[in-house]
C-alpha cells in the first residue's frame, strides 16, 4: 500500500519515520498539529514538517489521568510509560513485538506497547493493568489469574491480563478457545498456562473438562 | 514429628498473597525502579567470536550530550571469547543519548579464529576459548565398571545403539538480569535494587568488589521476574553499574536488553551421545555404555551429570561405561540451569530405553518396572526416610497412578502401529533430584500488640510463591489465616540466606520459620499467661482464638490477646544449627535434616504427541506428571511448579535452540521471534498428581518436574513414528529427515 491510499488520517509508524527523516534538520520543535495532518499532506514535499530530533511534548491519558511528557520522537511508548512516566505494569521484554509484555490498551484495543513511538499516542487512551485494581478491588480478570495461581515470576501476567482483559471487553461471552486466541500474542517463561486455562475456565462460568 | 500433626493449612491450597500485586502491575520489580536523578547504562560488546581489542577509542564519545561516565571492562590487547563479551560500559541521562554514546566509541580487533559448534570444536587442534590447554577440549571423563568388556556383553539377548542429543538453549529469564545501583553521598554505602536468586550473596560480592565495611551494601529484590539458576550474583553487569553509579555519583539503571540477556545471560550446555545397551530376555538391562559430549560454551564444567549416567536405572544396572568430553566453544559460559546435567542424562538414558524395548518388543512401561534401582537396604536402615531406601517403592507408584491416569495400557501401542497422516504416541521419562534445605536462613516471627504479625528473613522469592509459603506456616502456628500474616523478605539487611537454586529455597526457609513462629507462639503465651495470673500450660491457640483453660476456656480473640500483652511485641528467631553442630550432634541432624527437611525425590511423566507426517510438526497434546515432594506446604503452588516445569521441559524438546552463525560465530536468534517459546495455545492440558508425604519433611519442587519432560515427548514421537529422531528440539525439519531415512 503506498501512503496515498492510506484510508485513515493518522499516520503509521511509517509515515511518520518518512516525515521525520525528510526534515530532520527543521530546528523548529512543532507541535503535534503535524500528526493529525492528512496523510497526503506529510507526503507533499514543501509542506513536511517534523517533530525532534530533539524533545517533543506529548499528552495523553494513562489510567484516566491526563498526563504530559517530552521525549525524543525515538522514544516508544513503552518507554515513555516506564522511563518517563513511572508507569511500569507494561514491562520491556522482548522490545520488538514478540512476547505481549507490554501489552497495554489504546482506545479500548490491545497494543505491543514497544511497537508505538509515544509521539503516536497524542491525544490516546491508554490503559494499562494498573487500571485493573481500584480501592484493593481486584477487577475479575486479575482476580481470576490470582484465584487459579496463573502466575509465578509475574513478570509476563500483566500483559496477559491486559490481553484477556481486552478479549472480554470486546465479547462479552467469548468460548475459552476464543479468549486462548487472544493471548497467542503473549510468551510466559515460568509456563503458567495450564493454570491460565483454570481461569479462563472461571471466566467464561464454564467448568473445565480436563 | 516436628511438623504439626494436624495440620489445618499446610498442605491445602492457598493464592499467593502478592498475586494481585503482580497480575496488576504494582509490583516493583528491578527493572521498575526509579530512583531520583538516576541515568542508564549499558555495555558495549564484542561483535566478534574471538578477537584481541587492538584499540579503544572513547573521545568522541565522552562529548557526546547527556554523556555521564564511562568504565572499561577489557583494555586494548586484551582478547575476547565470544560474541558478547564485555568491552565497556557508558553511563548517560537517557536511554536515547546513551545508544547516541555508545555508537561513538571506535574499537579495533584483530580477529581470531573461533568455534561454535561442538562438532567442529572437537576436532579442533588448537584452544580457542582461553584460559589452560592445548585444546578445547576440557573435563574428559572416563569411567567403566570393573571387567566391563569381558563381562558385559554376556546374556544379552537384545542390544541397541544410537545416537542421541539435544542443544544449546538459553535461559530467557523474563526480566533480565540487572539492577539499579545507588551511593551515598560520601560513596561509604551501596544500595541495590537486583534481579537475583541470592539476595545476601549479591550484597556481599560487591562489598568485597568495592572493599567496603561489612554492612555497606544493601540487597534489595521485592520482586524478581524469572531465575532458573542464572542469578546468582551482580555478574558483570552488575558491578559495572555500580562503578558508573560511583563515578557518575549518581543511581544508575543497568538491565540487560532482549539480544544480551539471550547471548550472555547463561546457556544450558548441549548435550550428544553415542549410546550402546543391552538386556537380558527378562528385559533386565545388563549394560549400558555412553560416549558423549556437549559444550557449556567457554565454561569448563560438565554439560551432563557424569556421575548420575546412565540416569535413574544406574544402581540397577551391572556394567557401567562413560566417557564424556567438555568440548568449549566461543560462546556464553553456562549457567547452572533448572536441574543442571539431568535433563541431558534423561535424554541419553531414557530414549535407549525405549529403543532397547523395542527390540525385545516390550512395553516401555513394563521395561522401566523391571529395571527400576532397587531400594537401598541400607540407607533404609540408617533412616527410614531416605529417599534411596525407598525409591522403588514410590517410583512403583507413582508409575501405577500415572499408568491410570493415562490409560496407558489403552493407548499405548507399538512404536510406529499408529495409522493415517496424524500419528499419535505416549512415551513416558523417570527423573529424581535433591532438593533439601540448608542454613543460614534466619528467620524473625513478631507478633506486635496492635494483633499484626510480621515475618521477616532476607530469602528471595523466584515465582514459587515463597512469600506465602512463609506466612502458611506462621499462620498454621499461630491460629491466623495467611492474608494475616506480613512477609517482608528479600532484603539483605535483614541477614543471611541461602541462595535459590537446587530446589532447596522451600525446605531451608520453611524449617526456621517454623521454629521461629513456635518460639514467637511460645513467647506471647508466656506473656499472656503472665498477664491472666495463669500457666502458659493453661492457653492454646485455636483459630483465632487463645483459649484459657484456668477461666472456664475463656475464648479470647487473636487481636484482643495481643492488645493485652503489655508490651510492644513479642519475637521468635530461629535458624538452621550450624553444619558442626549438626555434625557432631545426631538428634540436630535427624530433626532439622530427615524431619523438618529431606532429601531426594522421583517422579513419572508421560506425554502425549501428534505427529503430521506430511509436515513434520510435533505437537504435544496431552501430558501426565506424577511428582513427590515430601511435605507439601501450598498445593495450588506445587501444581503450579509442575506443570511451569512440563511447560518448560516442552519447550525443551520441540523448540528452544541457540543457533549459530559459523562465519561470525554471532547468535542468529537473540530475541524472542526465532528463539521459539511456546504460547498458550502450542501448549496442553497437563495433568498433575501431587504425592503428599508429610512423614518425609518439606522438600523442594522446583528442578524436579522439568528433568524428563523432553526424553518423555522424545520417546512419544518414536512411539508415535516407530522411528528415532535423535536430536532434540524435535523440530519438523528433524522429523521429516528421520522419516526420510528410514525409507
Amino acid at each position: 500500500m503506498n501512503e496515498q491510499e492510506t484510508p485513515n488520517t493518522e499516520p503509521s509508524r511509517r509515515e511518520f519515520v518518512i516525515a521525520a527523516g525528510t526534515a530532520a534538520a527543521s530546528t523548529s520543535v512543532l507541535g503535534l498539529a503535524v500528526l493529525d495532518a492528512p496523510a497526503a499532506e506529510v507526503q507533499g514535499g514543501a509542506a513536511v514538517r517534523a517533530v525532534g530530533p530533539g524533545g517533543v511534548q506529548v499528552a495523553f491519558t494513562v489510567n484516566g489521568q491526563k498526563v504530559q511528557v517530552t521525549v525524543e520522537p525515538r522514544v516508544t511508548l513503552l518507554d515513555a510509560l516506564r522511563n518517563y512516566l513511572d508507569v511500569t505494569g507494561c514491562k520491556r521484554v522482548c522490545d520488538r513485538g514478540t512476547c505481549g509484555a507490554c501489552t497495554v490498551m489504546i482506545d479500548g484495543k490491545v497494543i505491543y506497547a514497544c511497537t508505538m513511538l509515544a509521539v503516536e499516542a497524542q491525544g490516546k487512551q491508554i490503559r494499562t493493568a494498573e487500571s485493573l485494581i481500584a480501592n484493593e478491588q481486584l477487577d475479575r480478570v486479575p482476580a481470576a489469574f490470582v484465584n487459579a495461581d496463573a502466575q509465578q515470576c509475574g513478570f509476563c501476567t500483566p500483559g496477559f491480563v491486559v490481553a484477556m482483559k481486552a478479549v472480554f471487553e470486546g465479547n462479552a461471552n467469548p468460548t475459552p478457545a476464543q479468549v486462548e486466541k487472544g493471548l497467542q500474542g503473549n510468551i510466559c517463561r515460568c509456563g503458567t498456562y495450564e493454570q491460565m486455562r483454570d481461569a479462563i475456565y472461571a471466566l467464561c462460568n464454564q467448568k473445565r473438562g480436563k | 514429628m516436628p511438623w504439626p500433626v494436624n495440620r489445618r493449612l499446610i498442605g491445602r491450597s492457598h493464592r499467593r498473597l502478592d498475586g494481585p500485586d503482580k497480575a496488576t502491575g504494582r509490583a516493583k520489580y528491578a527493572f521498575d525502579v526509579k530512583r531520583p536523578r538516576m541515568i542508564f547504562a549499558k555495555i558495549l560488546r564484542s561483535p566478534h567470536a574471538h578477537a584481541t581489542i587492538r584499540s579503544i577509542d572513547t573521545a568522541a564519545a565522552e562529548k557526546m550530550p547527556g554523556f555521564r561516565a564511562l568504565h572499561i571492562i577489557k583494555k586494548a590487547g586484551a582478547d575476547v571469547f565470544f560474541a558478547g563479551d564485555e568491552i565497556l560500559a557508558i553511563a548517560a541521562d537517557t536511554e536515547e543519548k546513551l545508544d547516541d554514546c555508545l555508537r561513538a566509541v571506535r574499537i579495533e580487533f584483530t580477529v581470531l579464529p573461533h568455534y561454535v559448534k561442538e562438532s567442529e570444536s572437537l576436532r579442533s587442534p588448537t584452544n580457542t576459548a582461553g584460559g589452560a590447554g592445548a585444546t578445547n577440549i576440557v573435563g574428559v571423563g572416563d569411567l567403566a565398571t570393573d571387567n566391563f568388556a569381558e563381562v558385559a556383553f554376556n546374556g544379552a539377548a537384545a542390544t541397541h545403539q544410537g545416537d542421541y542429543g539435544i542443544a544449546v538453549i538459553s535461559h530467557q529469564c523474563l526480566e533480565s538480569h540487572g539492577l539499579v545501583a545507588e551511593w551515598d553521598d560520601k560513596l561509604q554505602n551501596l544500595t541495590v535494587w537486583a534481579s537475583t536468586q541470592a539476595v545476601p550473596a549479591t550484597a556481599e560480592r560487591l562489598r568485597v568488589v568495592f572493599g567496603l565495611q561489612p554492612g555497606r551494601v544493601r540487597c534489595i529484590t521485592n520482586y524478581m521476574g524469572g531465575g532458573f539458576g542464572s542469578k546468582f550474583g551482580p555478574d558483570i553487569q552488575g558491578e559495572t553499574a555500580a562503578h558508573l553509579a560511583r563515578t557518575a555519583r549518581m543511581p544508575v539503571k543497568l538491565m540487560l536488553d532482549r539480544a544480551e540477556e539471550v547471548t550472555v545471560g547463561g546457556i544450558r550446555p548441549s548435550a550428544y551421545g553415542n549410546v550402546y545397551i543391552g538386556a537380558a530376555p527378562s528385559g533386565q538391562i545388563k549394560f549400558y555404555k555412553v560416549d558423549c559430549y556437549g559444550t557449556g560454551g567457554t565454561s569448563r564444567g560438565q554439560t551432563v551429570n557424569f556421575g548420575l549416567l546412565p540416569y535413574v536405572y544406574g544402581p540397577g544396572i551391572p556394567n557401567i561405561k562413560r566417557k564424556h568430553r567438555v568440548v568449549r566453544t566461543n560462546i556464553q559460559i553456562s549457567r547452572a540451569m533448572r536441574a543442571p546435567g539431568h535433563p541431558q542424562n534423561a535424554i541419553l538414558t531414557e530414549l535407549a530405553i525405549d529403543d532397547l524395548a523395542a527390540k525385545l518388543d516390550k512395553n516401555p512401561m513394563e521395561m522401566r518396572l523391571i529395571n527400576l534401582p532397587p531400594n537401598d537396604s541400607a540407607d533404609a536402615a540408617a533412616n527410614p526416610r531416605t529417599f534411596p531406601g525407598m525409591r522403588a517403592t514410590i517410583y512403583r507408584r507413582e508409575i501405577e497412578i500415572i499408568r491410570r491416569m493415562c490409560n496407558w495400557d489403552q493407548n499405548w501401542h507399538r512404536p510406529g502401529a499408529g495409522q493415517g497422516t496424524i500419528r499419535t504416541g505416549l512415551g513416558m521419562a523417570l527423573h529424581t533430584w535433591g532438593g533439601g534445605g540448608n542454613g543460614p536462613n534466619p528467620t524473625r516471627v513478631t507478633i506486635n500488640a496492635n494483633g499484626t504479625v510480621l515475618a521477616q528473613s532476607s530469602s528471595q522469592d523466584l515465582g514459587t510463591a515463597q512469600r506465602t509459603v512463609t506466612a502458611i506456616i506462621v499462620a498454621e502456628i499461630l491460629g491466623l489465616q495467611p492474608s494475616e500474616i506480613m512477609v517482608d523478605i528479600g532484603d539483605s539487611s535483614f541477614g543471611p540466606s541461602t541462595g535459590s537454586g537446587g530446589s532447596t529455597t522451600c525446605p531451608g526457609t520453611s524449617a526456621s520459620t517454623l521454629k521461629a513462629a513456635e518460639t514467637a507462639r511460645d513467647a506471647f503465651l508466656m506473656a499472656l499467661a503472665g498477664r491472666l495470673n495463669t500457666q502458659p500450660a493453661m492457653l492454646s491457640i485455636e483459630p483465632g482464638v487463645i483459649v484459657n483453660r484456668a477461666n472456664n476456656n475463656q475464648r479470647i480473640p487473636f487481636r484482643q490477646a495481643c492488645g493485652m500483652l503489655g508490651v510492644p511485641s513479642v519475637q521468635g528467631n530461629a535458624d538452621w544449627p550450624t553444619v558442626p553442630d549438626r555434625a557432631q550432634n545426631a538428634a540436630l541432624r535427624e530433626e532439622w535434616q530427615t524431619r523438618l527437611t529431606n532429601l531426594g525425590v522421583g517422579g513419572v511423566q508421560v506425554a502425549e504427541v501428534k505427529v503430521d507426517t506430511e509436515t513434520g510438526v510435533v505437537r504435544c497434546s496431552r501430558f501426565w506428571a506424577v511428582q513427590d515432594c515430601g511435605m507439601i506446604i501450598n498445593k495450588l503452588a506445587c501444581e503450579s511448579q509442575v506443570a511451569g516445569g512440563v511447560i518448560m521441559g516442552i519447550n525443551y524438546a520441540l523448540y528452544e535452540e541457540c543457533i549459530y552463525d559459523r562465519a561470525t560465530g554471532r547468535q542468529v536468534n537473540p530475541d524472542m521471534e526465532f528463539y521459539k517459546l511456546g504460547g498458550i495455545q502450542d501448549m496442553p492440558n497437563i495433568y498433575v498428581h501431587m504425592m503428599d508425604m508429610p512423614e518425609r519433611g518439606v522438600i523442594g519442587i522446583g528442578e524436579p518436574p522439568t528433568i524428563g519432560t523432553a526424553a518423555a515427548v522424545g520417546n512419544a514421537v518414536f512411539n508415535a513414528l516407530g522411528v528415532r529422531v535423535p536430536y532434540a528440539p524435535y523440530t519438523p525439519e528433524r522429523v521429516l529427515a528421520a522419516l526420510a531415512n528410514r525409507r
